[in-house]
């Protein structure tokens, strides 16, 4: 009942998010690429950050989102919450591994290296390995509560190690430029702050739109294995 | 049976069991050697460079012999049937976890101080007045990953393909053990003030702290299949 509940309650907003995320998106790409002034230091090349950062941003979002919703089925014990873990990892991959790919690309020019171990590279980089695994422990489990309980185990584990991971790093070596939006202030021009807050928001509800139909399909294809698993039972009796 | 029996007898068990077949530590113990072998045909054996590289070639012989001492902590029991044994003990099952990383723990350091020695002996090392810090860095860096380690063996072993990922699971978890424990020995080997890399000690003192109470209270998630 709870999950054809919140099945029905995603299917009834997932089109309103993928509207404004793809309005935000598209207006955000274009003052950003287009309409906004190039970097004093770094010229044309600052446009990445455009991708580069909002992807950041969502990749915590969706791990942040993969965490909650892994205590969330461990309290619950809801196969919705699995479904909707499953597609957050999935997700938060993608994210991370365009936030990976994107920073490379913004490190060439600027820190004249593909890849440098600065704190935020190293975590994500560890995030990702992480993801990899969670989802490969997913494909190893055959028993659906199992593989459910283990994998949201995996990734409260590795949420918690993130900040220690981070850390470490931090005190070991650091090359990152500082954050240009913190809650210390903003250190960003204004014609540039609107397309990266467009962005940041599209590609944020982008996210949760991919999540709400991800879900959705999972949660179609546990249905189905559910009732081809009657279906053959009842052949067989 | 008392809370703290329950540890005992689990850390008894495992460390009498593993005197009597030497299965894991002779394995352990032959795989390090190799290690130490391989590395020390492969670079010069010139002070300079062997304090440069001499952190990392300690961790991962380390590293990797828990890797392999590890990921079977929990087979046994499996083999045995005793997980079922495990799930009535009318104890919280967060005892058990902290019997088998205390085995597991006094097991590895058992390890590593055997193999300390032949680091000395095969690189030369003077490390006589830094004994007491390496100790404690090898101490502190073998808690955090006994408990990740004990923790992922349970969870990894009832998965198919269990030897792939348990390393997968618990090498980038474990990157700042890693870098802790390599930065903190470099500190000693290199003979500074303690202070210099003590803050090195209070990370892995920090992450330890962390994750055997997160796997104390996680692990009756595990055991409950």
């Amino acid at each position: 009942m709870v999950a054809t509940h919140f099945i029905g309650k995603l299917r009834k907003f997932e089109k309103w998010f993928g509207i404004v995320a793809g309005v935000l998106i598209a207006v955000g790409l274009y003052t950003g690429l287009v309409t906004s002034s190039p970097d004093y230091y770094q010229g044309e090349v600052v446009r990445i950050m455009y991708i580069h950062v909002p992807f950041a941003q969502t990749a915590m979002l969706a791990y942040s989102s993969l965490f909650l919703c892994s205590i969330w089925y461990l309290w619950k014990r809801e196969s919705v919450v699995d479904n909707a873990c499953h597609a957050a990892a999935g997700l938060s991959l993608f994210f991370t591994a365009g936030g990976l790919l994107t920073g490379s690309i913004w490190g060439k020019p600027t820190w004249n290296a593909w890849w440098v171990w600065d704190p935020r590279l190293t975590s994500f980089a560890i995030m990702f390995l992480t993801l990899v695994g969670y989802l490969m422990l997913r494909t190893f489990l055959d028993d659906k509560e199992k593989r459910a309980t283990f994998s949201a185990i995996l990734a409260i584990i590795g949420f918690i190690d993130l900040p220690i991971i981070h850390f470490s790093v931090e005190w070991w070596r650091s090359l990152h430029q500082p954050l240009s939006v913190s809650t210390r202030g903003v250190s960003i021009a204004p014609d540039m702050l609107i397309p990266f807050t467009l962005m940041s928001f599209g590609v944020g509800l982008l996210f949760t739109y991919m999540l709400m139909v991800r879900t959705q399909m999972l949660y179609l294809e546990h249905l189905l294995e559910a009732k081809q698993g009657r279906l053959l039972n009842e052949g067989q009796g | 049976m008392h809370f703290f029996s329950v540890i005992r007898w689990i850390a008894w068990k495992d460390l009498l069991s593993e005197y009597r077949n030497r299965e894991n530590i002779s394995s352990m113990f032959f795989f390090a050697l190799n290690v130490i072998l391989i590395f020390s045909f492969s670079f010069s054996l010139d002070p300079v460079t062997i304090k440069e590289i001499m952190p990392g070639i300690i961790w991962v012989a380390f590293g990797f012999t828990a890797i392999i001492g590890l990921g079977k902590s929990f087979l046994i029991e499996v083999n045995n049937d005793c997980m079922e044994y495990f799930q009535t003990l009318p104890v919280p099952k967060g005892a058990i976890y902290l019997g088998k990383f205390l085995g597991n723990l006094l097991f590895m350091l058992t390890v590593e101080v055997i193999l300390f020695p032949l680091f000395v002996l095969f690189f030369n090392l003077d490390i006589l007045d830094q004994l007491l810090p390496l100790l404690l860095i090898s101490a502190v860096a073998t808690i955090g990953l006994s408990a990740l380690g004990t923790l992922f063996s349970a969870l990894t072993v009832q998965v198919r393909a269990r030897e792939v990922m348990f390393p997968i699971l618990l090498l980038p978890l474990s990157v700042p053990i890693f870098i802790g424990a390599v930065e903190a020995t470099r500190g000693a080997l290199s003979g500074d003030a303690f202070s210099m890399y003590s803050h090195w000690i209070e990370l892995l003192l920090v992450f330890d702290v962390i994750f055997v109470i997160v796997s104390f209270w996680i692990f009756e998630f595990i055991l409950d299949y």
